[in-house]
């Protein structure tokens, strides 16, 4: 019975395989372009790709945007419940390309993580950490010639992306300078004027006030885009790298950003010592 | 925001609300009440909304009184013509420049609190009198007594305590967790810009000071379970004809807005009068704490120069840390 059975399904399996390909070669899509343009995408009035929606990234890169195995977390009275689960990573190649000296720095961030990871003070993330950090996050496009909107759960941060015209930033910012643009179905952010006060991840993986990030959210399906963001930083790094993962949609009915105002929760921690003794 | 296309379309509906305007009796006046509002339509998002998207801004509304002054008793708002307003906003100039020096400081005795010209409260063009319009007499109304019991209680719980034994003595607002709604759109010496973004099923407000990006559905979706409250509350949009009504409940118990509990309800309504004019208001519900319900109003004002920029509020909050310190300094120098 079992080998029957099995031979029956490898025909089915083989036939499906088989006809799935003709469909492929016989719609293009196989040979053509890019998966991008084989599924349907959403799309606003103007035409463009529609982003609008809630979405999340779903890894561990904010403890470690690079591969890491799975650790001990930092609190050993909260165990197995607050501890570092493995990643793969989100670094394109798995390197990051410090400068001679500069991983010291690193190094030194990741060891006093709980003390000075701007996210424990819930200080704004900056990008492209916001985008992965485990919060949602909703992005808000209307039509051109109107700007994007990106309002992230964590800190209740925001950035406004730039579209009609290119704006140069008045000062440096936490969340950076946006100015957005379309390269056929991909939104392209050129992120700049960012503080030196932001990190990439928990690892402790930082950058300079001279660091220049460009996203490109490429919609592979409604529910599906790709985000990749080059980093480039010359104080710090030898060359652009480039970090890329999916994005889902929040696909709750009733998904909703939620507050996430996180001072209070930092509060004690940095302005305890300044309270009165009893 | 779209500046130069923006230009060109409000260039546009400013000629066509021109023409029209001419050819009525009132024409040298600018529609000021909602129902003036019917005189004007707002051009529509392609899915079909009115859109009010643009950066607005009630910096002109600074130096406001909340309520009706004493010295003003028994007036009522319709009471204030241009020229009683011309007056009132002059005094209210005046006064507020014989304080600028003392809110900067001088090169030899600095305050700390910035040179007068962050502030954006100086030359205020105030368009009404008072913000209280319900009810009539401009006041809010009386506490009920649960709220005056819940403020006593509070009071008690205080006893004692300096003004920052703790961070939690101070404001929510100092502490830079949030103004709440709907005092983020009461205009405080600077920052008063708010930025229209609107979607397929969403408006969103962004608010600079502290940094807001309040997010409004409009599909109809039922409120949070009242076990989530927030800052700025759970707010649910609707139109009627051009008009923005934004119902926000789930207030956070903090937050405390004029004694009012997590039962507040804050119904506000944007209504376009014209293509760089919405008429805001705001009324207030909650029986618990009022003996009945209460409103305020305010123009507020298209202008694109008035773009938002990055309110780093916690992160530069030296303030915060400045006032306990120098608190534990003072609790030293008595011991």
């Amino acid at each position: 019975m079992v080998r029957p059975m099995s031979q029956w399904l490898k025909g089915l399996l083989a036939g499906a395989v088989v006809a799935t390909l003709v469909t492929l070669v016989a719609t293009g899509t196989w040979l053509g372009s890019s998966r991008a343009a084989a599924l349907p995408i959403a799309r606003m009035a103007d035409g463009r790709p529609n982003l609008n929606g809630i979405w999340a990234a779903s890894n561990t890169a904010n403890w470690d945007i690079q591969t890491h195995q799975a650790r001990q977390g930092p609190v050993i009275a909260l165990g197995a419940a607050f501890s570092v689960p493995a990643g793969m990573g989100v670094v394109e190649g798995n390197e990051i390309p410090y400068k001679p000296g500069a991983t010291a720095q690193r190094d030194a961030n990741g060891r006093t993580w709980m003390t000075n990871d701007p996210e424990v003070k819930c200080y704004l993330p900056g990008v492209p950490r916001a985008t992965y950090m485990p919060y949602p996050f909703q992005i808000v496009q209307s039509t051109e010639p109107n700007d994007i909107l990106i309002s992230y759960e964590f800190a209740s941060a925001s950035r406004v992306i730039h579209m009609s015209t290119s704006q140069e930033s008045p000062t440096d910012t936490w969340m950076g300078w946006s100015n957005g643009r379309w390269e056929g179905d991909a939104l392209v952010v050129d992120v700049k004027n960012f503080v030196d006060q932001t990190w990439f991840d928990r690892a402790g993986n930082y950058h300079s006030d001279a660091l220049h990030v460009v996203e490109r959210y490429t919609p592979l399906t409604t529910d599906v885009i790709q985000y990749e963001a080059t980093i480039e930083d010359p104080n710090v790094f030898t060359r652009p790298w480039k970090m890329s993962m999916p994005l889902y949609r929040r696909a709750e009915r009733n998904a909703q950003l939620l507050e996430y105002k996180c001072v209070e929760f930092a509060e004690e921690l940095m302005y305890g010592h300044l309270s009165k003794k009893p | 925001m779209a500046t130069h296309l923006r230009r060109r379309a409000s260039l546009t509906v400013t000629a066509a609300a021109a023409i029209v305007m001419a050819a009525m009796p009132s024409a040298q006046q600018r529609p000021t009440t909602p129902r003036d509002a019917a005189r004007w339509t707002a051009p529509r998002t392609p899915w079909g909304d009115p859109d009010l998207q643009g950066i607005y801004t009630n910096k002109d509304e600074n130096n406001t009184p909340f309520e009706r002054p004493a010295e003003l008793a028994g007036k009522r708002i319709a009471d204030f013509g241009e020229k009683e307003m011309a007056a009132l906003r002059k005094e209210r100039q005046e006064a507020a420049a014989r304080q600028a020096s003392s809110i900067g400081g001088t090169a030899d005795n600095d305050t700390g609190a910035g040179p007068p010209h962050w502030y954006e409260h100086f030359d205020a063009e105030n368009a009404q009198p008072w913000l209280v319009i319900e009810p009539e007499d401009g006041r809010v109304p009386p506490l009920t007594a649960a709220a005056r019991e819940r403020a006593a209680a509070r009071q008690a719980a205080r006893s004692g305590r300096g003004p920052a034994d703790s961070y939690t003595d101070r404001s929510i607002y100092d502490r830079c967790i949030s103004r709440g709604v709907p005092d983020t759109m009461r205009p405080i010496i600077y920052g008063a810009s708010y930025d229209i973004t609107q979607a397929p099923g969403y408006v969103v407000i962004r608010y600079e000071m502290v940094h807001e990006a309040r997010v409004i559905p409009l599909d109809g979706r039922r409120k949070l379970s009242p076990v989530i409250r927030q800052y700025m509350g759970d707010s649910r949009g609707w139109w009627e004809g051009d008009t923005l009504v934004v119902e926000t409940t789930n207030v956070h118990d903090n937050m405390n807005y004029r004694g009012a509990t997590s039962g507040l309800k804050v119904t506000e309504r944007f209504t376009p009068l014209g293509p760089d004019r919405i008429d805001w208001q705001a009324r207030m519900e909650d029986p618990t704490t009022w003996e009945r319900p209460w409103a305020i109003r305010m123009p507020l004002k298209r202008d694109d120069t008035q773009a938002i920029f990055e309110f780093a509020c916690h992160e530069g909050n030296r303030g915060l840390e400045n006032i306990l310190r120098a608190a534990r300094a003072e609790d030293a120098r008595k011991n």
